[in-house]
C-alpha cells in the first residue's frame, strides 16, 4: 500500500491511468484539496483500493473513477472516504461500462466521525451495460455519526438510451457511430474535470481510440 | 414520379394496430398538413416513415423518389432526405451540437459522394443557418438539446433541418409548447426552406400553425386512415366543427 500526505493548503491532482490493483491511502491536512482520477480503460482483472482520510478541517476531496470492462474482465473498485474532522467536502463520481460477460463491483464506503459536523459528502455511481450478460454490483456503505451533515448517494445502472440512438440515426448517423458518440459522452464526464489540459486531452484522445 | 408515395400502409406497436391502410401521395413543392384527434395515428405515421424500430409495418409500401424506404435503416432514410422534426427532441448529454451536426452533415455528404466540409466552411454554414431561426450562438457548444427551453428545442430542430436540406421534412407537432413569437420564427424558417424540389408534411392538432405554414392540402387522419382530404380551408372547418362529424360519417 502507498501512503501520501497532503499538507496544509496544498492542492493535489493525481491521474492514474490503467494502474490495475491501485492500493493507495491519502491523508489530508487542513484546507487541502485532493483531486483524484482513476481511469481504467484497458480491462483485465483487478481490484482498486482507495482510502482518503480528511484528518483536519476544510478539506476538499474529489474522486473520479472510470472502469471500462469487456469480454471476461472482472474488476472491483473500493473507495473509502473518511471524514474524521468536520467542515470538509467530498464528491465521488464512479462510472462502470460493462460489455461481454464482464463483472464489475463498486464498494463505496463513506465514514463521517461523531464530531465531523458541517461535512458535505456526495457519492454518485452510474453504470452502463452494453450487453445482457454483463453484471455490475454497487454497494454504497454510509456510516454517519454526526448529525449536522449533508450526505447523498445515488446509484443507477442502465443501457444505452434507445431514443437518443434513434434521434441520432434520424440525423444520418449510422447506429455504430451513434453508439460510439454516446459511449464517449458517458466516459468523458469522468475525464473532463481534469484541470491539466495536456493530460485531459491525451486521455480524451485515448478514449476516442479505444471506442473506435 | 411523386416525391413520396404511401400505399395501403398498416403499422402496429406492441401488437396493436395503429395505421390501418394509409394512402398518401406527396408531390415536390407542396406542403401537406395532417390533422386529426389524439390517438389517430399521426405520430405513428412519422415514426414509420423514419424507421423507428418500435413500430412494425405489417403491410403496405412507402416510396421516396421511387426508392423503397421500408427496406432502409433509419440513417439511410435520413441520408436519402427524410427529416423528422421531433415532437419531443431528445437530450443527448455529453455530445456537443457542433460535433453532432458536423458528424451528421458529413455522413450525409459522404452518402451523396461529396467531400466533407472544411472546419471553416462548416462553421460558416452553422452561423448562416442559425440566423434563419434565431438560435443563440452559445447553444452550439452545449450538449444536444440539454437544458434547452421548449422553444429552443423546436428552433434547434428547424436549424438542423436547414443544415441537412432534406427533400421531405416531417414536422411532428412542431407548434406544441411554442408561444406565438417562437411559432412565427419557426414557421418563417420552414417557409424559407421551401423549394420546388422539396416537400413538407406538417402534423398538427390545431389550425394555428397553418396560419403561418400554409398547406396546399389538408388530410384528416382518424382511426388509422385518411378519412378526408381538402385544401387549406378544411383546416378552418375542422377548427370550427371539431373532428366528430368526420368519424361519424
Amino acid at each position: 500500500m502507498v501512503k501520501h500526505t497532503i499538507t496544509q493548503g496544498q492542492i493535489v491532482e493525481e491521474v492514474y491511468l490503467n494502474q490495475s490493483n491501485l492500493d493507495i491511502t491519502f491523508t489530508q491536512q487542513e484546507g487541502s484539496t485532493l483531486r483524484l482520477f482513476v481511469v481504467d480503460i484497458q480491462g483485465g482483472q483487478y481490484a482498486n483500493h482507495i482510502v482518503v482520510e480528511q484528518a483536519a478541517t476544510d478539506c476538499t476531496t474529489e474522486i473520479y473513477h472510470l472502469a471500462y470492462l469487456t469480454d471476461n474482465d472482472k474488476a472491483t473498485t473500493h473507495t473509502n472516504v473518511r471524514h474524521l474532522v468536520g467542515g470538509g467536502t467530498s464528491n465521488q463520481l464512479i462510472k462502470f461500462i460493462l460489455g461481454g460477460k464482464a463483472k464489475g463491483e463498486f464498494l463505496g464506503e463513506l465514514y463521517i466521525a461523531p464530531d465531523a459536523q458541517k461535512t458535505e459528502a456526495h457519492q454518485t455511481n452510474r453504470n452502463l451495460l452494453l450487453s445482457s450478460t454483463a453484471e455490475v454490483r454497487t454497494r454504497p456503505q454510509l456510516e454517519i455519526y454526526a448529525d449536522d451533515v449533508k450526505a447523498t448517494h445515488g446509484a443507477s445502472t442502465g443501457q444505452m438510451d434507445e431514443s437518443a440512438l434513434f434521434y441520432m440515426q434520424q440525423r444520418c448517423l449510422d447506429e455504430n457511430t451513434a453508439r460510439r458518440l454516446l459511449l464517449g459522452a458517458f466516459m468523458k464526464d469522468v475525464i473532463e474535470p481534469i484541470s491539466d489540459q495536456n493530460k485531459r486531452e491525451e486521455l480524451l484522445e485515448t478514449i476516442d481510440r479505444i471506442i473506435q | 414520379m411523386n416525391l413520396l408515395e404511401i400505399k395501403d400502409l398498416h403499422a402496429s406497436i406492441a401488437g396493436k394496430e395503429i395505421l390501418r391502410g394509409v394512402n398518401l401521395s406527396v408531390e415536390a413543392g407542396t406542403v401537406h398538413a395532417i390533422m386529426g384527434p389524439n390517438g389517430a395515428g399521426k405520430s405513428t405515421l412519422s415514426a414509420v416513415l423514419t424507421g423507428n424500430p418500435l413500430y412494425e409495418v405489417t403491410a403496405g409500401e412507402i416510396y421516396l423518389r421511387g426508392k423503397n424506404l421500408l427496406t432502409m435503416p433509419p440513417e439511410q432514410r435520413a441520408r436519402e432526405g427524410v427529416f423528422l422534426s421531433f415532437q419531443y427532441p431528445v437530450e443527448i448529454p455529453g455530445v456537443s451540437m457542433v460535433n453532432f451536426m458536423r458528424t451528421a452533415l458529413n455522413e450525409k455528404r459522404q452518402y451523396q459522394g461529396l467531400q466533407p466540409l472544411s472546419s471553416t466552411e462548416f462553421l460558416r454554414l452553422m452561423r448562416d443557418k442559425r440566423k434563419l431561426v434565431g438560435l443563440a450562438d452559445k447553444l452550439q457548444n452545449r450538449s444536444v438539446n440539454e437544458g434547452f427551453s421548449g422553444g429552443e428545442k423546436k428552433k434547434n430542430e428547424i436549424f438542423q433541418m436547414a443544415m441537412l436540406e432534406p427533400c421531405l421534412s416531417i414536422l411532428d407537432e412542431t407548434d406544441s409548447g411554442l408561444d406565438i413569437d417562437a411559432l412565427r420564427i419557426v414557421a418563417e424558417g420552414v417557409n424559407q426552406l421551401r423549394t420546388a424540389d422539396n416537400a413538407s408534411i406538417v402534423i398538427t392538432h390545431y389550425q394555428r400553425l397553418l396560419d403561418y405554414i400554409v398547406p396546399d392540402y389538408v388530410h384528416v387522419l382518424a382511426d388509422g386512415q385518411i378519412v378526408k382530404t381538402g385544401g387549406k380551408e378544411l383546416a378552418l372547418e375542422l377548427e370550427d366543427k371539431g373532428y366528430e362529424w368526420l368519424s361519424t360519417q
